[in-house]
Order: structure tokens, then sequence, then C-alpha cells
């Protein structure tokens, strides 16, 4: 019941959080709407037993993503510059007749490839493999990564180092030649 | 109801209001903010196969890969943008069209 809960809840607040950072007219408010949908998110980890990844997720992207968009909006210009405040408002006279046309050509064929394999996914799906509800799983998820992932965690980590001294110098205030 | 069918679907969700935003705004930020919407698509799926097909921990891992990388993304990719304001005072997508001044 309280999972069930939960899940409506974390579903209610991902999906409402996203279409509501495509239709936002403020980039600062989209910025805040998708904070919302990452909490969505890391809750429909929980109500899966992820619970490793959902305080991952949260520390991650609700401590340090989208507080990062939050800076660089204010630093460029915040919602005083016009193109911030820019939203779908376009998006009617992006197409003609032609296009519209191939563009319901193509839903057609997608929805049938999606529906096909939609299909089978359900039809082969085993419930009898499911993890236990409340394992715990901090603790195999740090001996796989130190055991069998260890090649793919040494590189991630040489990929932050990277990014770390890449927006460092990118970044950088411009310098003025004087020679 | 919490099945795996559910979990697909509001990742499609996810998915399709990513690649709107990035088709649809024309602000640097805004299809950074579908980027990231578009990983946390793919991320809730690794994790919910993990849950519902097989029961080993590896798509775990993978979502934790995907998490570090967006995180690196997205620092990189907003320091680029605070540069190309510095020096262009824009952050339309149609300003960027060339690689050099």
């Amino acid at each position: 019941m309280f999972t069930n809960t939960l899940f409506l809840l974390s579903a209610a607040l991902t999906i409402g959080g996203a279409v509501a950072v495509v239709y936002s007219h403020n980039l600062m408010h989209a910025c805040l709407y998708l904070l919302a949908s990452l909490f969505g998110v890391a809750g429909l980890y929980a109500v899966i037993g992820a619970d490793f990844l959902a305080a991952t997720q949260l520390v991650v992207y609700a401590g340090g993503v989208v507080i990062l968009m939050l800076f660089a909006i204010m630093l460029t210009g915040g919602t005083g510059n016009k193109i911030n405040r820019y939203g779908l408002e376009k998006i009617a006279s992006m197409g003609n007749k032609k296009t519209y046309f191939f563009a319901g050509f193509a839903a057609v064929i997608t929805s049938l490839i999606l529906l096909k394999i939609i299909a089978s996914v359900l039809r082969a799906q085993p419930t009898n493999k499911v993890l236990a509800a409340n394992d715990v799983t901090v603790n195999k998820l740090g001996v796989l990564l130190a055991t069998d992932h260890i090649l793919a965690f040494e590189i991630s980590s040489v990929l932050l180092l990277g990014a770390l001294i890449g927006a460092a110098v990118i970044s950088r205030p411009r310098k003025e030649r004087h020679d | 109801m919490i099945s795996l069918a559910s979990y697909l679907a509001i990742s499609f969700a996810l998915f399709v209001c990513g690649i709107l935003v990035m088709i649809a705004r024309k602000n640097i930020i805004a299809m950074l903010l579908g980027i990231e919407l578009i990983l946390n698509a793919s991320a809730l799926n690794f994790a919910a196969y993990t849950k519902f097909v097989n029961n080993n921990l590896d798509g775990h891992i993978l979502s934790l890969f995907i998490i570090v990388i967006a995180a690196a993304e997205a620092s990189v990719g907003l320091g680029i943008v605070i540069r190309f304001f510095q020096l262009r005072e824009s952050i339309h997508i149609d300003d960027a069209a060339t690689l050099q001044n």
C-alpha cells in the first residue's frame, strides 16, 4: 500500500516535472521543474529497492547538477536575458504540410516498431526472478565496483579528473595579450 | 501496478520530453536540461531491468556510471556555455555556427 502510493506519487512527479520542463516559458522555472522530475526518479529508484542509486541521484543531481545549471543561467544574464525567457512559442511555425506528412508517416512506422518490441517484452516477462524487497544493495554494489567493474571505475575516475580540469580551463577568465 | 511495463512507460515519457526539449528549444542551457532528462530515462531503464528481469546488480552499476558521466558532461558543457557567452554575449544555438571567430 505504502509502496504503491510512493510509486504513484513519484511517477506523477517525474512525468509532470518533465512536461513542465518542456512547456515552461521561464528557464529558471524549467530548471526547478527538472529538479522535481529528478526527485521523482529518485523515488522510483527507491520503490524498486535501489537504495544506493536513489541516494546518489539525490546527492549528485539535486545537490550538484541542478545548482550548476542555476549558476550557469544566472551567469548568462538570468531571466533579464531575453533568450532565457524564450519558450516554445515558435514551434507552431516549424513545419508546413509536407513536413507534417513525412512526420506522420515516420510516427506510424515508429509506433508499429515500438508495438512489436513492447509486445515481445511483455510476453517474455519472467516474474520469478525478482530481487528481495528489503535487500540492501550497498554492500554488493561496493564489492562489484571493486572487483568485476574495477576497470570502468578507474576510467570514470580519470574521466572526472579530465572534466574537472577541462571545465576549469575552458571557463577561466580571458587573458589580455600585451605583447 | 509496479511492473516492468509501467517503468518502461515512464522512462519513455521522460525520453520523449527530453527529445522535445532538445528539438524545440533554441537555448543551449535548456538543451542541456533535455540531455539530463534523456540520461535519466536510460538510467531508469537499467534499474528497472535489474529489478524485473535479472537479479544481478550490473544494471545498478551502469546507472551509477550514467550518473557520473552526466555530472561530468554537465560541468564541461556549462563551462563551454559560459565561455561562449563571454565571447558572443548570446546563448542562442544558431549563434554557435562557426568553429573559429
